[in-house]
């Protein structure tokens, strides 16, 4: 089995072709498309209220106020909505390998991660991306933010993207060394996602060290605002490096996991 | 009698299913430890630098206020409102009218014995080690406490599969009811005290919780204040008002799905 370790011209053509045939797929169905994005930007407001409560009631944290709330928002549903709009065949991954469906990717001449990602698409996630957006506009009006920080920001997104689509490679991955997979990785996400959408003064000591550096939940979030807030350069370096190490670990990780999966995994005799 | 054996059935294969994926209760447990166990911490830095006391309200009484919101949350009721939106969407509805069973009640406890493995063994794991990390609030050794929570609880359950259930039936009118289903499951998120706990609740978020019935379906949480020494009556009148109401909106809604779905055999 080989898996191409390299993304050429030709891939990056065929995953745009490919990200523009399943929206205008996804549109055909309007309303349930339309409903899923507003669905979607109004759910995410609850962890708004949330957490501004939060805030009125217990005060300021380590410096956090709501409007950096709104900011951590802003970047973690960004990056989500982001990564899991256009790559949403990478959660897919669990129910590809357990039904025996992976076997066409394999023999898919295209780059195989590009093909799985670009496989599906997530029109609620679109509802996230929107949502995120319009929250991290706000979070620029409220800090009064300067061209430094709305040019940090503009790139902090494209970093927490590629820290998030990363996380997201590893976590699927996995769904080729369990049995019931889907619920695994589930679960695994889950443990990643949730700590990420916390109030980010909270955090201190030794759980901001794990969750930054063993599970980087605050890399996609807490790390950000932090760095836009504060405008440090020191965590401006770090949260780029991290982001290389995650992506090259996330490829390594998949072309190793890929390796166990087994054709016909699912005995179907040729139906 | 035909009832109770389907129940029981139901239960019976679900948990010994349960048993045989432990996988199933890996993944309840990491969503308890991201959840409940990151917020505890939180917490208890929180009130830690607020001196000990946040709007009258103890760290003990708001962890184990949060505690059983999780525990709730483990039972995973909501979920019954994708099962029916699957049922809908595959046609597997028709099978399941067909057959001599009511298809409420037959969802009802297959939605509870799906859940109910992993709620006892992390309730009880749980349990004993927040007990064993904080204590317990004063109200536990209560007389009140203890005769109402089993209530209460039951309460919570019927209140909330019915709620769920109505946003699952939306299904035979929607396309896609996903969108109504995560606003219902946010209000009873942000209602039923789950990442901020219900005393720390500005008046006006807490009237709507008390009277609304997405908080009255996680009246459980309340249950671990003093306030519930002497409210207890007033909040199971409010979850039992709620229970009346949507049953109600339930059983004319299933009666018009009936009449919408035309099983038409092989």
């Amino acid at each position: 089995m080989v898996v191409k370790n390299f993304i050429y011209m030709q891939d990056i053509k065929f995953a745009l072709y490919a990200i523009k045939k399943n929206i205008q797929n996804s549109a055909e169905l309007k309303t349930s498309f339309l409903m899923n994005i507003f669905g979607m930007a109004i759910n995410n407001t609850a962890f708004i209220i949330i957490w501004i409560f939060f805030v009125k009631t217990v005060g300021v944290i380590n410096g956090w106020m709501a409007s950096d709330i709104v900011g951590l928002l802003g970047f973690s549903t960004l990056c989500f909505g982001i990564i899991l709009s256009v790559g949403d065949g990478l959660r897919r991954l669990p129910d590809l390998v357990s039904s025996g469906s992976f076997d066409r990717f394999l023999l898919s001449p295209k780059n195989l991660l590009i093909r799985i990602a670009t496989s599906s698409f997530g029109p609620s996630a679109v509802g996230d991306a929107v949502f995120g957006a319009i929250c991290l506009i706000i979070y620029g009006i409220l800090i009064n933010a300067t061209l430094i920080q709305v040019l940090l920001i503009v790139f902090l997104v494209i970093i927490t993207s590629i820290i998030f689509l990363s996380l997201v490679i590893i976590i699927f991955s996995t769904s080729f060394l369990f049995i019931d997979s889907d619920q695994v990785t589930t679960g695994i996400f889950n443990f990643f996602l949730t700590p990420g959408l916390f109030h980010g003064g909270a955090f201190h000591g030794l759980m901001k060290l794990f969750f930054t550096f063993i599970v980087p939940s605050l890399l996609v979030g807490t790390i950000p605002i932090e760095i836009v807030r504060d405008l440090s350069m020191g965590k401006l370096l770090l949260i780029c490096v991290l982001a290389l190490f995650w992506f090259f670990l996330s490829i390594k990780i998949f072309n190793k996991c890929v390796k166990k999966y087994e054709s016909s995994n699912f005995m179907t005799f040729g139906n | 009698m035909k009832a109770i054996r389907l129940t029981s059935k139901i239960l019976k294969t679900l948990i010994k299913d349960r048993m045989h994926y432990p996988e199933r209760l890996i993944v309840d447990t990491l969503s308890i430890l991201s959840r409940f166990v990151v917020l505890i911490l939180l917490y208890s830095y929180v009130y830690k630098i607020n001196g000990g006391l946040i709007n009258n309200t103890t760290f003990v009484v708001a962890a184990w206020s949060m505690f059983f919101y999780f525990s709730f949350m483990i039972l995973n009721l909501r979920r019954i409102a994708i099962y029916i939106m699957q049922d809908v969407k595959s046609g597997n509805v028709e099978v399941l009218f067909s057959k001599p069973i009511s298809y409420i009640f037959y969802r009802f406890w297959w939605q509870i014995g799906l859940g109910l493995y992993s709620f006892i063994i992390i309730t009880i794991v749980g349990g004993i080690a927040l007990y064993l990390a904080i204590g317990f609030p004063s109200t536990f050794g209560t007389n009140i406490f203890l005769f109402t929570v089993p209530f209460i609880f039951i309460g919570g359950v019927i209140l909330s599969l019915i709620i769920y259930t109505i946003v699952g039936l939306l299904a035979f009118w929607l396309e896609d009811i996903n969108p109504v289903y995560w606003i219902v499951d946010k209000a009873v998120m942000i209602l039923g005290g789950s990442y901020l706990p219900v005393a720390l609740f500005p008046i006006i978020m807490y009237k709507i919780a008390l009277f609304s019935p997405f908080g009255a379906s996680q009246f459980l949480t309340h249950s671990v204040y003093d306030s519930w020494q002497g409210n207890w009556y007033e909040l199971f009148g409010i979850q039992i008002f709620w229970i009346i109401i949507l049953g109600l909106v339930l059983y004319f809604m299933f009666k018009g799905v009936k009449k919408k779905v035309s099983v038409n055999g092989g």
